[in-house]
């Protein structure tokens, strides 16, 4: 089907950009989300503002002991980044299971962020690496955590007129390890349940633990039960397993017709045991 | 689908049961509703523009209390159809007195069946079941600060 006609903008400045999209207009990034709602017709934006031409948006680098990753790279650049894979596999990793090659070409980690959908892949890892999110509009700036930025499901704080504009990661140490895995939904490859699995050792002990979870429920968590119950373990099968049944306890979990919520649960606990014994296993 | 949960809201059984089938009151609660207006004893039609992230859709329906026992409990019918789909559903609300200490509370819970078709159904399948229970927790959350 065709879309609705509508009015088309391809600025070539962040501010143009953020002027257009103070006065209504909506923004378009790798599109792969928003075009197909537009050809069923279930999206009708009068105005599209495409942020991919904006040079200012493409980036990933390494400032101030953090990764910055601009809001349009691409799937495909995050997965290939020799910077993000030697400094936050865990991003790589990720990257690289989302979707197909097609939607990696084109997708953006921003439209992806911003789009929220409660079975992306992204906000696993980003819950687990504890992101910071940069809010651009056109009068104000504004950092929230991914814990504030994920309200529920399609929905994250932007407000109106406001676009995602940066990622920031930390950068771990050599002991830590990252996992991401995943029970893709055969057609769409959207996450059923992942796990994304953060872990650091001292001395034998575990000693911080970050876990977040996607495709459960509404929005992507992190599960801090979890975390607490493996922190200061020293990592056994038990102790993975122990920690690993908390995952999703007390979760309001989702149905459909690929999987109910008693399904969903069970495979979140065997996908968090999984990652976290191969995020272990990674600890150079 | 099976629909069922509950809610508690701030203030006595009888004063709940009034505000769920208070027109004005409902029409601000419901998300992206847009009027609700009285065509029957019981019975409202509604429009509602649902708005949920780049998806948006106008719907126009019908809205029908039945069986009501005030002021523990009504069944409502809702029918609503728009160009990206279609929504019934039909429930039975149930209020009981929660608490009167420290403050007065009344627990509604509500157990039914809904159905959604049309476009929305088929490519948003894995999504129905989410964004219906945000909507729902949109509508009580609003609700409570309506209550007072």
């Amino acid at each position: 089907m065709f879309a609705q006609k509508f009015e088309y903008t391809a600025p070539k400045t962040l501010d143009e950009a953020l002027h257009l999209l103070a006065n209504g207009a909506k923004p378009l990034a790798g599109g792969m989300s928003l075009i197909p709602m537009m050809k069923l017709r279930l999206a009708a934006p009068e105005h599209l503002v495409d942020l991919r031409a904006l040079k200012d948006l493409n980036y990933i680098r390494e400032a101030g002991g953090q990764l910055h990753i601009g809001a349009t790279a691409s799937h495909y650049d995050i997965e290939s980044s020799a910077l993000l894979r030697q400094k936050c596999p865990l991003l790589t990793e990720t990257a690289a299971a989302i979707g197909d090659v097609q939607v990696r070409n084109l997708g953006t980690i921003g439209g992806s962020v911003a789009h929220a959908d409660p079975a992306a892949d992204y906000p696993a890892a980003l819950q687990a690496l504890e992101a910071k999110f940069v809010l651009r509009s056109e009068k104000s700036e504004r950092t929230l955590s991914a814990a504030d930025l994920f309200v529920d499901a399609l929905t994250t704080a932007l407000q109106p007129g406001e676009i995602l504009s940066e990622v920031i990661v930390p950068i771990d140490d050599t002991r830590t390890g990252t996992s991401y895995l995943k029970m893709a939904q055969p057609a769409s490859g959207f996450a059923i349940v992942g796990v994304a699995a953060r872990v650091r050792q001292n001395a034998g002990k575990i000693s911080f633990v970050r876990i977040g979870v996607t495709g459960l429920s509404n929005r992507a968590y992190r599960a801090t039960a979890a975390e607490k119950a493996l922190e200061g373990k020293t990592g056994s099968a038990a102790d993975i397993q122990s920690a690993a049944a908390l995952v999703a306890r007390g979760v309001d979990a989702n149905s459909d017709l690929h999987a109910s919520a008693d399904y969903r649960k069970h495979l979140a606990v065997v996908h968090a045991a999984r990652a976290l014994k191969t995020a272990l296993s990674r600890i150079a | 689908m099976k629909i069922s949960g509950s809610y508690t809201l701030p203030v006595a059984p009888e004063r709940a049961y009034q505000i769920l089938q208070d027109p004005a009151v409902l029409a601000q609660a419901m998300p992206g509703c847009e009027g609700l207006e009285q065509i029957g004893p019981n019975e409202y039609r509604m429009k509602m523009n649902v708005i949920l992230a780049a998806l948006s859709g106008k719907f126009e329906g019908k809205v029908r209390i039945a069986d009501a026992v005030p002021p523990t409990s009504f069944r409502l019918i809702v029918e609503g159809s728009g160009r990206i789909g279609f929504l019934k559903g039909d429930g039975l609300l149930k209020l009981s007195l929660a608490n009167t200490n420290p403050s007065v509370s009344t627990v509604v819970s509500y157990e039914g069946d809904a159905h959604v078709g049309g476009t929305l159904a088929a490519v948003g399948q894995r999504l129905i079941d989410g964004t219906s229970k945000m909507m729902l927790k949109k509508f009580f959350d609003k609700l409570v600060s309506l209550a007072h």
